[in-house]
């Protein structure tokens, strides 16, 4: 077996707030296998922005910290590491996208400023040779007349061109991992069909491995090749995007999937829902988070917190979960 | 099925003002030339991209946005001529439902006071009925009369939109604009507050205008689906219709973007090239023809009318000159 | 960070925004003990104001320049005043000025600011701008000189020039943030409600902005109360009564004197109640930031 590229292991986030200590992340684990894209899927509060940005270092802290766990680098760890060892890794090995192009880039400088300021400081490329070079980048992730527009300000692109750039940029030093925080959720649905399509297509040419934190499993569906669905600071589920869609175990990645609405030819009167709201990470049901909100809840769910169990590549952290795929037929 | 809302011919152009005098040196046309109409009951969709128009659109009809031209009637009143004076007294009958669950509340104000206040300014009832009235609502929305003395920021997104669908049936509206409403939330709520609008819509016959970019979204709500693009309708049908032959190119490409939640269905996509062009400079004759894949000579000319192909008793309207 | 504030979902117990704000000022230690003193200041001012104290601030009761002794705690001043009862008199005289000005010229900041944010673009903003410029374009004390001549006599001068100057800093911050409110849908929903501009403006836009206006209104009470230290001091503010800067205008012949008892009294007294003012006034406004409750 190949070594993960990126290796979360029993990660333990911790905020402190007017209320009391708040713990957002509880013991996840994960690896980031080479050359793939990982989806990591949840609704708000589900902590999957924070596990990404623990994973860059970024946490702010006060009132954030990284209280147990492991986040390894091609064997190297991360937590604990020094913030100027830090601005190594960060651009150069990980990068990463945000969900706001507008506020991303900076409305000061020209694109080609801000893109051969990268290279120059991790590459330790001239200006002639870092402006090439994202030029070159530019016209990768599919604008056209790169020549052109390297040396436009921010506001004179699209939302969508701007999150190219953004892509371009955060490609442009070979990183190992792509960090994308909903890279597409604030773009309209014909430029996000682009900007998906490039980001699926450079990967393929470049093998960089990509996290992909989205609460679009349409996205998912359409991007991965793995996915981590996480609910309240733990994970509900981990599985290749196949058996995921076709037979979710965890009652929680069942109900998501059901709730969506979609196209479809005879129209539902009522779409399927899962009841009630995200439990207040300070005030956690006993026993699974779930519980409050699942359908096969039973006395045993009350008691403890399901651990986390593979099955055939596929993990579930459920007492009850559904037969996975193949199994009954 | 009687006709609740027509609109005919809407217009809405916000003057653009530039040089030193900012006098109006253009016109954007966020709305131009547009006319549907929603029968009583029924739920209208509406979809487009971000700056086509849509939302400037519901808030024409309410007159939150003056209108530059045309038409509106509900019910029999034609809307945009009426004063100031007896505007008011004609909002009872059409209310909004806005995106964001987080400005949409006034903030120091509790959910009592909020619910109250459409009562009071229409002088309905009086103490004892509206508080009536108001834990009623609650009650339609799925709260409990516990949260009367809130305030807003101390509900999740969902709640408090919830609470936004509440003050909009306060005043047992016969129509609702509803912009986005879902749009803002979770995927689990979203759900929660659709089949909730949908309960509304059966349950108490109120006609809805549902704005949104969500083609999956809309689809699973309305009746009938009206598609717009930089300012005007391209395509109408109903929702099976729409799903089942798209015939306006921008209708096919919005449906083909959508990211299907199921692996399988890695769809042969029609991906646009492109960005949607800025509405102060839009293009000649059809607005879509710099990125249709099926853009002819006569598109550059005049932008085609709205033509209506009957089909088995069914309408459906296509402004496209493929038709 | 806004994922951090949806990770941290809702209190228990119901809280208005004004109660999340006192519960976060509590726990600011410079702020509580900024305002210990404040109240401190005003307990002194209010038992002169009952006659408890102070009451003797212009009895000629010693000799001239009487050092400390029990009965002129701090001695007595060039006439044989006791400089003790003149400096705690005083504090009335600076509390009645900057309570006076800052809750006038905060309500007419207020609602002026108010009013030009909601009708921007129209002749009620172009008229309100037209005169916040106009004041803010003539020099304070010459203003104030001006109105002190014109008023001649009339005690309240001071107290209107510093009206009618103070309240343009607030009438800008308030139409800022009036601009910025009246695009939230919230206000559109007011509107689609059938409700009055009126009834839009002062219940729903306002309560929004009183944050913006307790701040300022104790930024402007520190500033009238050293606005009035130098109008005193030039001769253009308090007519009858004692203030710290009549005290440290008469202080001049007695410093070159070498007694420096009246001088340090008056500057000892509003240098303490400025400092906590300002120290009070600074965790207000990060207790009652609305960026800041939230999170």
């Amino acid at each position: 077996m190949t070594q993960p590229l990126l290796s979360v292991k029993d990660l333990v986030i911790e905020f402190s707030t007017q209320r009391g200590i708040v713990r957002a992340i509880d013991g996840v684990t994960f690896d980031i296998m080479p050359g793939e894209t990982l989806g990591l899927v949840g609704e708000s509060g589900c902590g999957k922005s924070v596990t990404s940005l623990a994973i860059l270092g970024l946490i702010p802290s006060p009132p954030g910290r990284i209280v147990s766990g492991s986040i390894k680098l091609e064997g190297r760890e991360l937590v604990g590491l020094s913030e100027s060892d830090y601005r190594h890794i960060r651009g150069k090995e990980i990068s990463m996208i945000f969900q706001e192009p507008m506020t991303a880039l900076n409305p000061v400088f020209t694109i080609a400023t801000q893109m051969t300021d990268v290279l120059m400081r991790h590459q330790g490329m001239t200006r002639k040779q870092a402006r090439n070079r994202a030029i070159e980048m530019l016209a990768l992730v599919g604008i056209p007349s790169p020549q052109k527009r390297i040396d436009e300000y921010p506001h004179q692109m699209s939302g969508g061109m701007r999150q190219r750039v953004m892509i371009g940029m955060a490609l442009s030093c070979n990183p190992k991992l792509l960090l994308a925080d909903e890279p597409t959720t604030a773009l309209d649905v014909t430029t996000q069909a682009q900007v998906l399509e490039q980001m699926v297509k450079l990967q393929d040419e470049l093998g960089t491995s990509v996290v992909l934190v989205t609460h679009d499993l349409g996205v998912v569906a359409q991007s991965c090749s793995r996915a981590v669905v996480m609910y309240a600071g733990r994970i509900a589920e981990e599985s290749a995007i196949q058996p995921l869609f076709q037979a979710p175990r965890h009652p929680y990645s069942e109900g998501l999937l059901k709730s969506i609405p979609r196209i479809r030819e005879e129209k539902l009167d009522e779409l399927p829902t899962i009841p009630g709201t995200v439990p207040d990470l300070l005030h956690l049901p006993a026993g699974c988070r779930f519980v409050d909100r699942c359908y096969k809840a039973d006395a045993a769910c009350h008691q403890q917190e399901p651990p986390l169990e593979w099955q055939n590549n596929q993990a579930v952290a459920c007492y009850h979960p559904n037969p996975a795929a193949g199994s009954n037929a | 099925m009687s006709t609740l809302l027509e609109v005919k011919n809407l217009k809405k152009h916000f003057p653009i003002k530039g040089g030193f005098f900012r006098h109006v040196v253009g016109q954007l046309k966020a709305v131009d030339d547009v006319s549907f109409t929603i029968p009583k009951g029924h739920t209208f969709g509406l979809v487009g991209e971000s700056g086509c128009g849509k939302s400037t659109l519901g808030r024409a009809i309410l007159r939150l946005h003056e209108p530059t031209g045309g038409e509106i009637r509900l019910g029999g009143t034609d809307i945009t001529s009426l004063n100031r004076k007896e505007l008011v007294a004609h909002r009872k009958d059409m209310q909004i439902i806005f995106q964001d669950p987080y400005a949409s509340l006034s903030p120091r104000r509790t959910v009592m006071q909020t619910l109250l206040e459409p009562l009071e300014i229409h002088r309905i009832g009086d103490a004892a009925s509206r508080k009536k009235k108001v834990l009623e609502l609650l009650d339609i929305v799925g709260m409990r009369a516990n949260v009367l003395h809130r305030y807003p920021h101390e509900f999740s997104g969902g709640q408090r939109q919830r609470i936004g669908i509440a003050r909009a049936l306060t005043l047992d509206p016969k129509f609702i604009v509803a912009d986005e409403a879902v749009s803002a939330l979770d995927v689990s709520v979203q759900s929660q507050v659709l089949n909730l609008i949908a309960r509304l819509q059966r349950e108490l016959h109120i006609s809805f205008l549902f704005i949104s970019h969500d083609l999956a979204v809309v689809q699973h709500i309305s009746h009938q689906i009206g598609v717009m693009y930089l300012g005007k309708l391209v395509e109408i049908a109903s929702s099976t219709d729409l799903y089942r032959k798209p015939l306006h190119p921008y209708t096919k490409a919005l449906l083909s973007a959508i990211p299907m939640p199921d692996p399988d269905t890695k769809s042969d996509r029609t991906i646009l090239q492109g960005d949607v062009p800025s509405p102060l400079h839009p293009p000649s004759g059809c607005p879509f023809r710099t990125r249709c894949p099926d853009a002819m000579p006569v598109c550059e000319e005049a932008m085609p009318e709205l033509k209506n192909l009957n089909e088995n008793g069914a309408s459906h309207e296509v402004a496209c000159y493929l038709y | 960070m806004n994922t951090l504030a949806e990770e941290t979902s809702l209190p228990k117990e119901s809280e208005s925004l004004w109660g999340k704000a006192w519960y976060k000022f509590r726990r600011d230690r410079t702020g509580m003990i900024a305002l210990g003193v404040v109240i401190f200041f005003m307990f002194i001012a209010l038992g002169v104001w009952a006659g408890l104290w102070g009451s003797g601030w212009s009895n000629v009761g010693g000799d001239m320049w009487a050092g400390p002794s029990p009965e002129h705690w701090l001695g007595t001043n060039i006439i044989g005043q006791d400089i003790y009862s003149r400096a705690i008199y005083s504090t009335k005289t600076a509390f009645e000025v900057g309570m006076v000005v800052a809750i006038l010229s905060t309500i007419l900041g207020g609602i002026l600011g108010a009013l030009s944010g909601y009708f921007t673009n129209s002749w009620v903003d172009e008229l309100i701008l037209w005169l916040m410029g106009v004041l803010d374009s003539i020099p304070f004390y010459l203003f104030v000189a001006a109105i002190a001549y014109a008023l001649q006599g009339y005690p309240y001068s001071m107290h209107i020039a510093m009206i009618a100057t103070f309240w343009t800093t607030t009438a800008r911050l308030v139409r800022g943030e009036v601009i910025k409110l009246k695009n939230f849908e919230f206000v559109e929903a007011a509107r689609a409600i059938g409700l009055p501009q009126g009834k839009i403006i002062f219940r729903h836009i306002m309560p929004n902005t009183f944050h913006i206006l307790l701040v300022q209104a104790t930024i402007v009470f520190v500033g009238a109360i050293k606005s009035e230290v130098i109008l005193s001091f030039l001769g253009l503010g308090v007519v009858d009564g004692v203030s710290w800067g009549l005290m440290i205008a008469e202080s001049t012949q007695e410093v070159q004197a070498g007694h420096y008892s009246n001088f340090l009294t008056a500057s000892t007294f509003l240098f303490v109640l400025v400092m906590a003012f300002n120290m009070f006034s600074d965790s207000l406004q990060d207790a009652l930031d609305p960026k800041k409750v939230s999170a």
